[in-house]
């Protein structure tokens, strides 16, 4: 039996979208709830800096703090009724949470090598760092909108540091936590 | 030159075994999450999970979790050689060869 090239190209086709769609899944199933998470309260940390700028380290180490907790309840409590399984957590969630650990860890480094810098550079530098992690994320799920979002924040972060500097904290808090929070709440009305 | 394979060019076959090769292979999935992921019922899941398990080409475990009975899939190596198979005659047909299907059920 034969099959026309119509046929096979939309037989692969739906091989590249299923494919991606349980990728995305199981990316979902971890990213959504974090980006949530993270979201609200970079947008609580940056509005509260805007206004309390002399408590900025006790607000940014509050954030880390409650941050980090979260992160580790939200991982457990998924890990124990995720529905792709093996002896451990799913190895794409693995690795993708493994990559934002890395990110983690190497932000500090590179800023320890940057110093000096003043506070706004730091910040943006964290912010664009991050930015270019969702770039890495877009290309890896083959995903034009976090390709967009992350280039797009880059810009608006870059337009903070230098035309906006002034309200700086509360431009990044609504733009930078509102596409946190965003992208959360796309990825759980989207890809479900 | 790659070969088609029949069990696997059926269009929801095909989409549980690009599903199932998409995870590691000491994955296995939930059923009734495989379900909702490509939109089946369960009657038709069922039986297209059974028509390639007899192929061997994916495993159907039942197992207990939080003592409720789940069913999890995984797709086996013979699995996923076929599908890598089926795959790479595909991309052969579009980029203008002609291919046999390969009556293997």
């Amino acid at each position: 039996m034969n099959i026309s090239q119509e046929e096979a190209q939309a037989s692969l086709s739906s091989v590249r979208e299923v494919t991606s769609r349980t990728q995305r899944a199981i990316a979902s199933a971890y990213a959504n709830p974090l980006l949530i998470l993270w979201g609200m309260l970079w947008i609580i940390a940056y509005t509260a800096t805007h206004f309390y700028l002399a408590y900025a380290f006790h607000i940014f180490t509050t954030m880390a703090v409650v941050g980090g907790v979260g992160t580790a309840v939200i991982v457990w409590s998924l890990h124990s009724k995720a529905p792709i399984q093996e002896a451990s957590s799913p190895k794409l969630g693995r690795r993708i949470t493994m990559f934002w650990i890395l990110l983690c860890v190497y932000i500090p480094i590179w800023l320890f090598l940057l110093a000096p810098f003043t506070g706004l550079q730091c910040n943006a530098f964290i912010c664009t760092a991050t930015m270019f992690a969702y770039i890495v994320m877009g290309l890896w799920f083959d995903n034009r909108f976090m390709i967009i979002l992350g280039l797009a924040l880059t810009a608006a972060t870059l337009a903070g540091f230098y035309i906006l500097r002034d309200i700086y904290c509360l431009w990044m808090a609504f733009v930078g936590g509102g596409a946190l929070l965003g992208t959360g709440l796309y990825i759980r009305l989207r890809w479900r | 030159m790659a070969q088609l394979d029949n069990i696997i060019h059926q269009p929801v076959r095909l989409q549980i075994m690009s599903s199932l090769v998409s995870l590691d292979q000491n994955e296995h999935v939930n059923f009734t999450y495989l379900r909702k992921l490509l939109k089946l019922t369960d009657g038709n899941l069922g039986a297209h999970l059974s028509k390639l398990e007899q192929a061997s080409y994916i495993k159907i475990e039942k197992t207990f979790v939080a003592r409720k009975p789940q069913t999890f899939i995984s797709a086996t190596g013979k699995g996923r050689d076929a599908f890598a198979g089926h795959v790479a005659a595909l991309k052969e047909i579009v980029e203008g060869s002609q291919t046999q299907i390969e009556t293997n059920s």
